[in-house]
């Protein structure tokens, strides 16, 4: 049985998917997440999930524009105004800046590929 | 846990549905979280028939996203809360539906035109947005992390809401007019939004010794007036004369007369007592009805199919 891994680096982080480990049971998968995932690097929580459990809808699927250009829907968007004085809105558009980029970067890596 | 390790242990992300908090804890928490969702709710109904008054495509897109970003606010937001036990998810829509729930003095009042959009848009999602910021480093760990989502939007409402402003304002005179008689109406209830001076707060004492709340609502009025304050005047907007604010420059500090403003209809407002109050909750309460049949098919979906399916809600 294949378990999907999710670890969590400090307390009240995210846990993020990290891979996944053949066990015939959930304990066995507690135990080889540990050992693979948990050991290795800085490691507060981990949890597993049988990959059975796991649904997935991507891009292909949905109907409702997955990969569809939604400048509409981003901060750096409206340029007209300056929104420098207002320290949580730039916070804000930072983070949406450095998601958009990384949306770039991998849509770059898969044309490359 | 007792209460002593609680206030102990108090910060940022402490705790999670993992730790067993103490009762006192997680019915604070539970009002906290449920006033927030609850807010976010109303907000959304209130704008939503505005989406159709867009001037424009672009704005019609853009304020019907943002419109949609509230709704999933909320949703988050029920989540959060429902992760303390206390309270079901439809126990609190059923709350808010029956006038029992509480949410933001600003959207007891009704809207009637374009002009009040970005009173909502700008001004309340930026003192909602101030505060939501400092929430990022509340104690409740599921509470923090919708607080990360709704950050990530909220970049983008109070842009737009910013970029409606600024449009209004460069605009015909008689725009102009009719934008600063919106802002004058706006102006009391979004001083008002951070509730009474510190001493008359009842719950903050106690969310701010378990660390659910990092700063006073003192602190964020400052904030927001130092902020907003400015941004009004840039685009040529008058700030009323009342409430009467008086900027103390050796200490960097404004002071709202609060004997300015109309308390009995803020109090009014938090018992669910206004007119506004009746009309926005009624008629939310309609539309949660006319929906019920949806709930309904669901439930006994979820009901049948119990035995083979996971523990879907969490
Ligand atoms: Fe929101
Ligand atoms: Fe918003």
């Amino acid at each position: 049985m294949i378990w999907e891994v999710f670890r969590q680096e400090k307390p009240g982080g995210y846990h993020r998917h990290v891979g996944n480990v053949h066990a015939p049971d959930r304990e066995m998968a507690k135990l080889f997440a540990q050992i693979q995932h948990g050991r290795r690097m800085q490691t507060h929580s981990i949890w597993v999930a049988p990959q059975d459990e796991i649904s997935e809808v991507d891009d292909e699927d949905t109907s409702f524009g997955g990969t569809t250009d939604k400048a509409y829907r981003w901060a750096m968007t409206y340029n007209r105004v300056d929104a420098s004085g207002i320290q949580e809105v730039v916070e804000s558009e930072a983070e949406q800046r450095a998601a958009a980029k990384k949306r770039e970067a991998a849509k770059k890596e898969e044309a490359d590929s | 846990m007792d209460l002593d390790t609680v206030k102990e242990r108090a910060g940022p992300r402490q705790f999670s549905p993992k730790d067993d908090m103490p009762q006192e804890y997680r019915e604070a928490a539970t009002r906290m979280i449920q006033f927030h969702a609850n807010s976010e709710v109303m907000g959304g109904y209130l704008e939503k028939p505005f989406i159709r008054q867009a001037p424009s495509l672009d704005r019609k897109l853009a304020f019907s996203a943002k419109v949609q970003d509230e709704i999933g606010h909320a949703q988050l937001l029920y989540r959060a809360a429902e992760s303390l036990g206390v309270k079901t998810r439809d126990e609190m829509l059923d709350e808010l539906a029956e006038g029992k729930g509480k949410f933001l003095n600003c959207f007891h009042y009704p809207m009637k035109t374009w002009y009040e959009v970005p009173m909502i848009g700008f001004f309340v999602d930026g003192a909602a947005m101030r505060r939501q910021a400092t929430l990022k480093s509340t104690s409740w760990e599921p509470y923090a992390h919708a607080m990360d989502k709704v950050c990530f939007e909220e970049g983008f409402h109070v842009k737009h809401g910013e970029d409606m402003l600024r449009e209004l304002m460069t605009s015909s005179k008689a725009n102009q007019e009719r934008t600063q008689e919106a802002f004058e109406e706006w102006w009391p209830r979004v001083i008002q939004f951070f509730g009474p001076v510190n001493s008359q707060s009842t719950h903050h004492g106690f969310a701010a010794e378990v660390g659910l709340k990092t700063k006073s609502n003192d602190e964020l009025r400052q904030a927001f007036l130092n902020t907003y304050i400015p941004k009004a005047e840039r685009y040529g907007l008058e700030i009323p004369d009342t409430p009467e604010i008086i900027y103390h420059e050796d200490e960097g500090r404004y002071e709202v007369v609060e004997e300015d403003l109309d308390w009995d209809q803020f109090w009014t407002i938090a018992k669910n007592d206004y007119d506004g109050s009746y009309e926005q909750i009624g008629s939310r309460a309609d539309r949660q009805e006319a929906v019920e049949w949806v709930r309904e098919q669901m439930d006994s979906y979820e009901t049948a199919h119990s035995g083979t399916a996971p523990q879907a809600a969490d």
